[in-house]
Order: structure tokens, then sequence, then C-alpha cells
């Protein structure tokens, strides 16, 4: 290509204190292509889109951009020079309504002009094919409309480099592929898109180009024709990564520990039936709003259903309360680790023992803090949590290891049934691959699981059976090796019926 | 419903505010006689005259998720820092007067705001701090005297009571005029100006205004400059109001300003919330605070805890009865998008 790139990094190298961010990285952004980054969590992505976009400063090398050197002092720096970045979880101001929103880091005028905004931003969100009210306030809308606002903003900035970073971790099936089409049209329109995503098989349908990065290195930059997706996940972990997409041999007994009939909550989901045998993994399949997330919190005690039997045990299960499922060994690793999942600001070890606080008391009552650092610590080697002790704040670690605390957590309450909501969300290849052996294991032993997941690969992998629904109701229940891609998007998205 | 939907929810909110507003007066009315008069408005508003002013400071403050209990001391010193001014120099031009109160607010406004914003020091310590160390410097500049109002100027001291329209016995005071229009200022200007979008979206969310390129931490300060400039405004009402200014001057007026804007509907937690609801709350307020003074049944040893209870009792609803709107809005525009 003899175009001159939009942006480049020349050698660039980043170092905090003694840490080695980033070491020579360099990286070419061209116009009009998508390039998709990869690598694993703590590689140095994060790092480098902190020195794109004006945040970190480069300790040494050179940020290009049309071919001359600059240096972006801040975010607004950046955005002027029409850098921007989106995130998987979207900036949004949630009091502000889109057209405020959108129109945030605009400069121009000591006064608003209100009307002209207000069309000015309907034309940008048409501009990227959706249809959203310009006037709602941004904390109702979903997380894909939150993106659309962001993109539009970028867009009013006459962005020409726009960096995703794992856009499609929290969007459903149908989200991820409208917001990829969105990339493309940018693409299209002239604009350079990094695109940074864990999900491999986006990468492929989407970009031109992708570059592979490992400990702060470049690793590769390639076609996508170029290379396949075992290559690519070589050169990320450095090591052959063995069975993240293949379905292990099911360890189903035929003891049915929880037997679901009819269930129901009113205007939520209706009509749920299945069963799970110990050592059985089912997963649940479907697009974001199928109410997935909901049938789990019922069966954890947190929705009152309206309809329907619970059987658990060969009992009729009658709980009100997270507290009551927990005593009846039914556990619940919520979807989202900040808000539900784990308190981030305490150490891993209180984070652990914080269901089940009962078998670490001594007999006066106190917490036996040496039994609890033992048992962190054991969680530790087991879940190769990547931690050097067990006092650190659980918001310190990465993604991939935040989520090995959670399963900690709730597998020392040694439960029989294990309800998982997107297991995976925003890990990294690696760590996928010891969370769901994780979970194999668990099953094993004699557990049975339940796997919510939006990721297809995902469910494909784990699932002994898999359950579709698609907006609160059940379409089917599929056996693994009835099970393909196309036929749970099929059912989930409505194209086919249920059977 | 229909109109429900169609208002914004910051007017609903002012509507709801007018609405328990003439509750509240409807209700004194009918308790206590002669109640509603002409005095009753004048007392108010007089007294709203430099509630509102702190309230409005307050609030640019709230809304970047911050808090400022300085207020009250800032008041006080700045009353008194004015009226050893004129004192000392009677034929200073008014304008250089009020010029002066405003920068001798602003100043320790600063002071807050650097604390706050550049040493990142949280709101609450610092103003905390600084409550009781611009009071103390108030007592030492004082040195124990007191401005009396005979060493004011009449034209000083007139001011506030200056009729600037009168309808009967009802009278809108130049004082209150004055402050109201600030108010109305200071709204239209956060309304209609860009740079005070800032304010919003660094309450709303500070990681997004930073990567927005907001400069939260210019953002921050400037707030806490204009709630100093604020304070320092109201104590010039304050000492032309009262002319008698002694080192306690002011007391109290932080909580009262907190109270004021909570019960407008800003949110004590930043990002929403209006100068206009504040005014309104510093009415409200006040309104209660003077009828329970004068409502037999309440004995002035419960008036307080009254005082407190409708105060917690009105932000309570209103918390409530908007998450309830919020999800009204919400199942609408769904049904809406179908």
């Amino acid at each position: 290509m003899r175009l001159t790139p939009t942006l480049a990094l020349r050698g660039v190298s980043k170092n905090f204190g003694m840490t080695a961010a980033l070491t020579d990285m360099t990286l070419s952004l061209f116009p009009g292509e998508v390039h998709a980054i990869v690598g694993e969590n703590g590689a140095g992505k994060s790092t480098m889109i902190k020195i794109m976009t004006g945040i970190h400063q480069p300790s040494s090398g050179v940020l290009e951009i049309d071919g001359s050197p600059v240096s972006l002092n801040g975010s607004k720096a950046a955005r002027l020079r029409g850098v921007a970045a989106i995130y998987q979880e979207p900036m949004v101001f949630p009091d502000l309504d889109v057209t405020e929103n959108i129109f945030i880091s605009a400069t121009s005028g000591l006064f608003l002009n209100r009307p002209a905004m207000r069309r000015a931003a309907r034309d940008l969100i048409a501009r990227i094919g959706m249809t959203l009210d310009v006037d709602r306030i941004a904390s109702g809308l979903t997380l894909a409309e939150q993106q659309a606002v962001e993109i539009a903003r970028a867009l009013s900035q006459d962005v020409r480099v726009l960096i995703m970073d794992e856009p499609t971790a929290s969007l459903s099936a149908h989200e991820a592929t409208e917001l990829r089409r969105i990339a493309r049209q940018l693409a299209n329109d002239g604009v350079s898109v990094v695109y940074i995503s864990h999900r491999l098989e986006e990468v492929f349908e989407l970009a031109d180009r992708v570059s592979v990065i490992r400990d702060g290195r470049h690793i590769s930059t390639k076609l996508v024709g170029e290379t396949d997706p075992q290559t690519m996940i070589a050169e990320m972990v450095g090591r052959e990564v063995g069975n993240y997409f293949t379905k292990m041999p099911s360890t189903a007994t035929t003891e049915t520990l929880l037997s679901v009939q009819g269930l129901s909550v009113d205007g939520v989901f209706e009509d749920i039936s299945f069963d799970i045998k110990r050592g059985e993994i089912v997963a649940m399949a479907g697009l974001i709003g199928a109410r997935r997330t909901d049938v789990g919190l019922a069966l954890f005690g947190m929705l009152k259903p309206t309809a329907g039997a619970i059987t658990y045990k060969g009992q009729p299960l009658k709980i009100t309360s997270s507290r009551e499922a927990i005593d009846a060994g039914i556990a619940y690793v919520s979807e989202d680790r900040r808000k539900l999942g784990l308190a981030m600001a305490l150490p891993i070890r209180w984070n652990i023992s914080l269901a089940t606080l009962d078998k670490f008391l001594s007999p006066l009552g106190l917490i036996n803090t040496g039994a609890e650092i033992a048992t962190a610590w054991g969680y530790k080697q087991k879940l190769n949590i990547r931690t050097p002790n067990t006092e650190i704040a659980v918001g310190n670690l990465s993604g991939g290891n935040q989520q090995k605390v959670m399963l900690a957590k709730w597998l020392n309450m040694a439960p029989d049934l294990l309800i998982v909501d997107e297991p995976t969300r925003g890990i990294d290849v690696g760590a996928k691959a010891e969370v769901h052996a994780l979970i194999r294991a668990f099953v094993a032993a004699g557990g049975a699981a339940l796997v919510i997941s939006s990721d297809l690969p995902e469910v494909l992998a784990m699932g002994d059976r898999i359950l579709v629904m698609r907006e609160g109701r059940q379409m089917a229940i599929l056996n693994h090796d009835a099970a393909s891609q196309q036929t749970i998007m099929a059912l989930a998205t409505g194209q086919k019926d249920a059977a | 419903m229909g109109l429900l939907h169609r208002l914004s929810p910051a007017a609903l909110r002012i509507l709801a505010l007018l609405a328990v507003l003439a509750v509240v007066i409807l209700f004194f009315s009918l308790q206590i006689e002669g109640y509603l008069n002409g005095r009753l408005f004048n007392r108010i508003s007089s007294s709203v005259a430099i509630m509102a002013l702190i309230a409005t400071g307050q609030t640019l403050v709230i809304l970047t998720r911050n808090i400022d209990l300085s207020v009250g001391s800032i008041v006080g010193f700045s009353a008194f820092a004015t009226g050893s001014l004129i004192s000392n120099n009677p034929d200073l031009n008014p304008f250089l007067l009020l010029l002066y109160s405003a920068a001798v607010g602003t100043g320790f406004g600063m002071i807050n705001g650097a604390l706050v914003a550049y040493a990142r020091v949280p709101s609450i310590i610092v103003t905390l701090a600084s409550m009781a160390l611009f009071r103390s410097a108030l007592v030492e500049y004082s040195n124990a005297k007191s401005i009396t109002t005979e060493t004011l100027p009449t034209w000083l001291t007139d001011f506030p009571n200056m009729p600037v329209l009168s309808i009967g016995t009802l009278e809108v005071r130049a004082g209150f005029a004055a402050s109201l229009l600030v108010v109305i200022l200071v709204h239209l200007c956060l309304t209609r100006l860009r740079p005070a979008r800032a304010l919003f979206a660094v309450g709303s969310n500070p990681e997004a205004a930073d990567m927005a390129g907001i400069d939260a931490k210019r953002v921050v300060f400037a707030a806490f400059a204009l709630s100093g400039l604020m304070a320092g405004l109201a104590g010039f009402m304050f000492l032309a109001r009262f002319g008698n200014i002694t080192v306690v001057a002011g007391l109290g007026f932080e909580l009262k300003s907190v109270a004021s804007s909570v019960v407008g509907g800003v949110n004590i937690f930043g990002g929403s919330g209006s100068v206009i609801g504040a005014f309104l709350g510093a009415v409200l307020v006040d309104l209660l605070e003077t009828s329970l003074v004068r409502w037999a049944v309440v004995s002035e040893f419960w008036r307080e805890a009254v005082l407190g209870a409708l105060i917690l009792l009105a932000v309570t609803t209103d918390t409530l009865l908007s998450r309830r709107l919020a999800k009204l809005r919400a199942k609408k525009s769904k049904e809406a998008a179908k």
C-alpha cells in the first residue's frame, strides 16, 4: 500500500515505573480499513488505545497522524485530530438526552441552538442507519443504543480513526451484527476503524487486516485471508490452546437434579419446561431480551413465579429469597461482575468468603481469618487466579481473574446446581478455556450447571443440551448433536418456529 | 397521562413543587387565622432573597457530585467585610461595594475549588474544614467588633425593602427582585450555554466526561468559585437586610441551602437538577419554617423536628414518584417503539 497511514505507531514503548506495558509497538492504520487487534487481556491493548487517544503519552517512539509526528496531550487533543474511541461499557451521560450526549464535546459557539442540534443529531443517527428518538434520556437506552449515541458523537466531530474496544461483548447477536454493519459502513466512508474483540469469528467476518499483540509486543499483522483462527490463537497465547472450540463428552448421569414444569412470571417469561441431570450442562441461548437471566433469577428465588412447578432433588422447591436458594445448594453467578457479583474495593479473600461466611466462624462467632486465607489461597491455586496474594482488591485484577474469583466465591459454597450467566463475557481466550474447564470439572464431580450465554461457540462448546429462548418463550431444547450455530440463531430470531 | 408524557421530567418537577407549595399554603391558611396576607409574602420573600442565592451556588456544586458546606461562613465573612469597607468609606460607589462582596466570596470559593479539584480532597472534608476556618478567619478579622446599622449608609439598608411593585399590601421588594433576577439569569445560562453543559456531564458520568475531552477539574473548580461568588452576593444582601453583623452571621446557612436544593429536586448524587427548583425549594423550606412558628399546634421544641420530617417526606415522595414516572416512561417509549 502506498497510502499514507491515517495514524501510525512507530516503535512506541510505554513504561509504568518498572513495568513495560508496550515495547517497540509498530502499527499503521489506513483510511477505509477495518483493522482488528487481538490479544489476551493484559497484552497491552488498553495501553495502546490510551496512547492513540492521548490519555497516555509514549515513553519513547513516535505517534504519527497523516505521516507527521504529533504529540497528543489528553483526549481532547486526540478528538480534535479525529481520533475517538468507544468501549464495551458506553461512556454516556445518563442524565442527559440523546442530543445533548452527541454534542457534549462540541466546542463551537457559546449559545446552544437546540433545534439545530436536534436536527443534526437525527441526521447523524440516520447516517448510521439507526432509529432513535433524540429526546430520550440516555439512562433509558439499551447498551446498543448507547453505543450508537457514542458513534454519532464521534461522527459529529469528523472522526477519522474510530477505535472500538470490545464493542459487541455486551450485545445480543442481532445487535452485534448491526454494530458490525455500522463499522463496515464507516470504513467504506473512509474512516480507519480499529476493532478490538475477543470474538474471533467476528474478527474474521468484519476485518480487512488483523494484528496480534502479546506481552506488549507486536506479533503479526496479516490480511484476514492469510490467517486462520488456530494460527491466530496460537500467536495470541504463544502456546496451543486445547479445547476452547471443541465440545467435551457429556458426563450426564441418570439422576435428575432439577425439573422445571411450565414456569412463568407474568409479563416476563412463560411456560418454561426443562430438566437438568447431575453431571450435565444445559446451555441457555437466545438474544438479549430473551429473558434468560430472568429464568435464572426465578430459580435463584429472586423473581417470584406466577405459575408452574420446580422440582429439585425430588422435592417441590419453594424459595422466595436468594438466602433460601443458597441454603438449598443453588448458586447464581451473575453476568454483571461489577454490579451484582463482586465487591470491587474489597480483597479477593473477603469476596470468596462473602456468600459462605458461616463456614469460617470460630466457636466464639468471630471470623477465622486463617481458614479464610487458606481457602482463598486454595482457589487461587486451583483456578489459576493470577495474583501475588489474596489481599489484593478484586477491582485491580483483570476481567478473567475477576471472573475466576466470582466462580470461587460460589464454588466454595459447594452447590449442587450452578447457574452461570455469561461466564466469559469480555475475558480473553486463555481465561475462557480455563473457565470452561472449571465448569466441566464441577459437573463431572456430580454437580449440574445451567450456563446462560450469548456467545454461540461457547453455547455449543459447553451445552450437553441447549435451550433456546426468544422473547420470554422457550423455542426448543436441542441435543448437542442436533444443534448448530445456524439452528440456534434461526430459533432465537424467530425465523424458525418452536419444534 | 398525555400531558405527563409530553412534559420534560424537569418541568414536571417544577409543577410538582408548585403544587406542594399550594397545598402547604392552603393547609396553613385553614389552620391559622389571617395567615394569607401581604406580610407573609414580604417576610418570606425577604428571607428567600438571601437563601435563593446561596442555594443557587450550592446547586452548581451539587450538580458536579460535590457539596459546599462553607457557604454559611462565606456569607458571614462577606457580610462583615463588606460592612466594614462601607463603614470606613461611606462614599464608596455601590457597584464597587457589590463587586467587593462578590470578590471576597469568589476568593473563598476558589480556595475550596482548588483543594477539591486539584488536590483531590473530597469536597465534604474540604468544606467542613473550610467552614470552620473561614468562620475563625471572620472572628479574627472582626476583632470581636460588630457592624451596626448606624455605620451603614441609608441607601444600603433601604435597598432590600424598596418596593418595585406593589399590589395592595403585597410588595415585591428590590432585594427579592434582584435575587430572582440572578436565579433566572443563572437558569438561562445553565440551560442555554454550551460550557454549562459540562457541569451536568461531569456530575452525570465523570469518566465519560473525561473521555469526551471535558476538563473535569476546571469544571469543579468553577462550580466552587461560582458557589463562593453567590455566597458573597448573599453576604451583601444579608448586610443590607439586617445591618447588624456579628461573627455568627450566616451560621447554619450551609445546611439550609443543601435542604433547599434537595427539596427543589437537585439530585444529591449530581448530574440533574435546576436552580429554579432550588429556588422553589428555598421558598418551601422558608414557608414551612415561618408557618410552623405561627402554628399553635406545634410547640417550639418540636418545630425543628417537624421541619426535618417534612423535608424528609418531601424528598422521599419526590424520589419515589420520579422513579415510578421513569418506569412508566420507559414502558411507554418501549410500546411506542413497537
